[in-house]
């Protein structure tokens, strides 16, 4: 007996030892998050005022000026990619969930994976070819067509994985009721999982709000505010880009406080889907 | 000779079967589940269907509203005979569409299965809905009827609004027949539907479908033989896909014919 408790004395020693080891690593692999929130926030309140939501960037050489501009254009390329994005995305994961294992479903669940894993620049680079060449200049609807490449395969899978939670059960139900296939998909069991669909669609909002090399040569820039949907767009990732590697102070400042509301509002969008997808299981 | 002259001048049945099954098959992949039944259910009967798991019961009654061909690798070979207009119709025959069949043939399956995100309301008007009926006064009608006939309206009237999973497991299951009773089917299907239920629920329901006989015919599967014994008037016994016999639930349960039936009911095995 006594000699089993010395070993028993090892033994819980090295379960702490291993804990804390474990504790320490998972620590230093979310560190990095909170030292950018806390710099950005450092660097970035500053230029935190009402003006920087409402006003468009001075001159250079100008003190004061805002990135309502960049804020009005993420607004509209986000509203944009998701006229265009949700829709096929929906489509996709549809498709997927009701042809489950047949060659269709595996063959556009392996390219949806694939487009999920090209470069966003080459998606930049595509959207530049089909869009901004023939409409001959950088306009809005070249942002929104690029950002809504990177939302189709994120919303689909997300829409065709909660699809499988559903269970058989109830699209049986559906069927016995004498209806074909896709009413009861459309309308029986997608408002059953509205919460999940939805998370899906602002998961892939949040990650589009960051996306910047979509953007350099589809909706570019400007300085001026929202021109219409043909015109160059700004976004507040390319003008941070911009600004963080300008030379003007002010710019510079702007490109921080810039970097701390989009850094928060992808916080935001990731909470608020935090909270649906526990509404829902 | 004789027998066979006899079976093909039977007019009794013909006039008033309500659903008649011809040497009906079903696979699934290269598993014979279902093996050569020929049945016939009298219109207005509760027909029971009582057999060990996995005697291939369900899956007969799956054939019977063509939702067995929904599973992947399930096949189906045979004949499902139902009143159609002014004739007989073979749900089988080519040509034949799967989703007008399954208006006639309601079902009702083992664990309820509201539709999630859908109130007591809208779960009973899916049917009418989703096959065009918008006028709000019908579509109000129609599931008042279907829910009294379900014996759920005095429970529910006040809260057509809430959605149907926030019921009771009984109260689902009796919503679940408001619905499949709304398409105003002529043979309602039954797979085991108390099995996942308490005693009080389970009385509520063989209650209810001993009323709903008057208009609906009911096929039930079942694996309680007092549920059979106490609800049906015919009574059919499957063993390993077979139809080993079939009669009046009493001639069944007091002297059957075959001595697997007598087993089986007396409790030696299944």
């Amino acid at each position: 007996m006594i000699e089993l408790s010395s070993r028993d004395g090892v033994r819980k020693f090295s379960n702490y030892f291993w804990l804390a080891m474990l504790c320490l690593l998972a620590f230093t692999a979310i560190a990095p998050l909170f030292f950018i929130f806390a710099y950005l926030l450092v660097r970035g309140w500053a230029g935190l005022s009402f003006a920087f939501f409402t006003e468009i960037p001075k001159p250079v050489g100008e003190v004061g000026g805002g990135m309502a501009n960049a804020i009005t254009g993420s607004l509209v390329l986000m509203g944009l990619s998701t006229v265009f994005g949700v829709p096929l995305g929906l489509a996709c994961g549809m498709a997927l969930s009701e042809l489950k294992k047949s060659a269709i479903a595996k063959m556009l669940r392996i390219s949806i994976d694939l487009l999920t894993s090209v470069p966003s620049i080459v998606i930049g680079l595509f959207a530049y070819a089909l869009v901004v060449v023939p409409m001959r200049g950088y306009s809005a609807w070249a942002g929104g067509f690029a950002l809504s490449i990177v939302m189709v395969p994120i919303v689909a899978r997300s829409t065709e994985e909660i699809l499988k939670l559903v269970p058989a059960s109830i699209h049986e139900a559906g069927l016995a009721l004498g209806l074909p296939r896709w009413k009861v998909l459309i309308r029986l069991i997608l408002p059953g999982v509205r919460a999940g669909v939805t998370t899906g669609i602002l998961l892939a909002l949040a990650r589009v709000s960051g996306e910047t090399a979509p953007l350099l040569f589809t909706a570019f820039s400007n300085s001026f505010g929202y021109r219409g949907l043909s015109a160059p767009t700004a976004s507040l990732p390319v003008q941070i880009y911009t600004y963080a590697t300008s030379h003007d102070e002010t710019w510079r400042q702007l490109a921080w406080t810039g970097a701390l509301v989009l850094v928060f509002v992808v916080f935001c969008l990731n909470l608020v889907t935090r909270i649906l997808t526990r509404r829902t299981v | 000779m004789t027998e066979a002259i006899q079976k093909t001048v039977q007019p009794i049945g013909v006039a008033t079967a309500a659903l008649e099954t011809k040497r009906l098959s079903a696979w699934f992949g290269d598993l014979h589940v279902v093996k050569d039944i020929s049945l016939t259910v009298e219109k207005n009967d509760v027909f029971s269907l009582i057999g060990p798991s996995g005697c291939g019961k369900s899956t007969f009654i799956r054939c019977l509203n063509r939702l067995h061909e929904e599973t992947d690798g399930a096949r189906v070979r045979g004949e499902v005979l139902i009143p159609g207009a002014g004739k007989r119709e073979n749900i089988y025959a080519q040509g034949v569409d799967p989703v007008s069949i399954r208006r006639r043939v309601g079902m009702v399956f083992q664990k309820p299965n509201p539709f999630p995100g859908l109130s007591i309301f809208d779960n009973v008007a899916a049917g009418l809905k989703l096959a065009g009926v918008v006028r709000r006064n019908v579509l109000e009608e129609i599931v008042e009827i279907s829910l009294v006939q379900a014996a759920l309206w005095d429970e529910v009237k006040d809260k057509l609004k809430k959605p149907g999973t926030s019921l009771s497991g009984g109260q689902q299951q009796r919503l679940c027949i408001a619905r499949a009773l709304a398409v105003r089917p002529q043979v309602l299907l039954m797979d085991e539907p108390t099995s996942a239920l308490d005693p009080i629920s389970t009385a509520r329901i063989e209650e209810l479908v001993m009323k709903l006989r008057s208009d609906v015919t009911v096929l039930i599967v079942t694996h309680n033989m007092q549920q059979a014994a106490r609800i049906s008037n015919q009574t059919a016994f499957f063993l390993m896909g077979e139809l080993v016999e079939v009669g009046p639930t009493k001639s069944i349960f007091t002297k059957p014919k075959d001595s697997r039936t007598e087993q089986y009911i007396t409790g030696r095995f299944g």
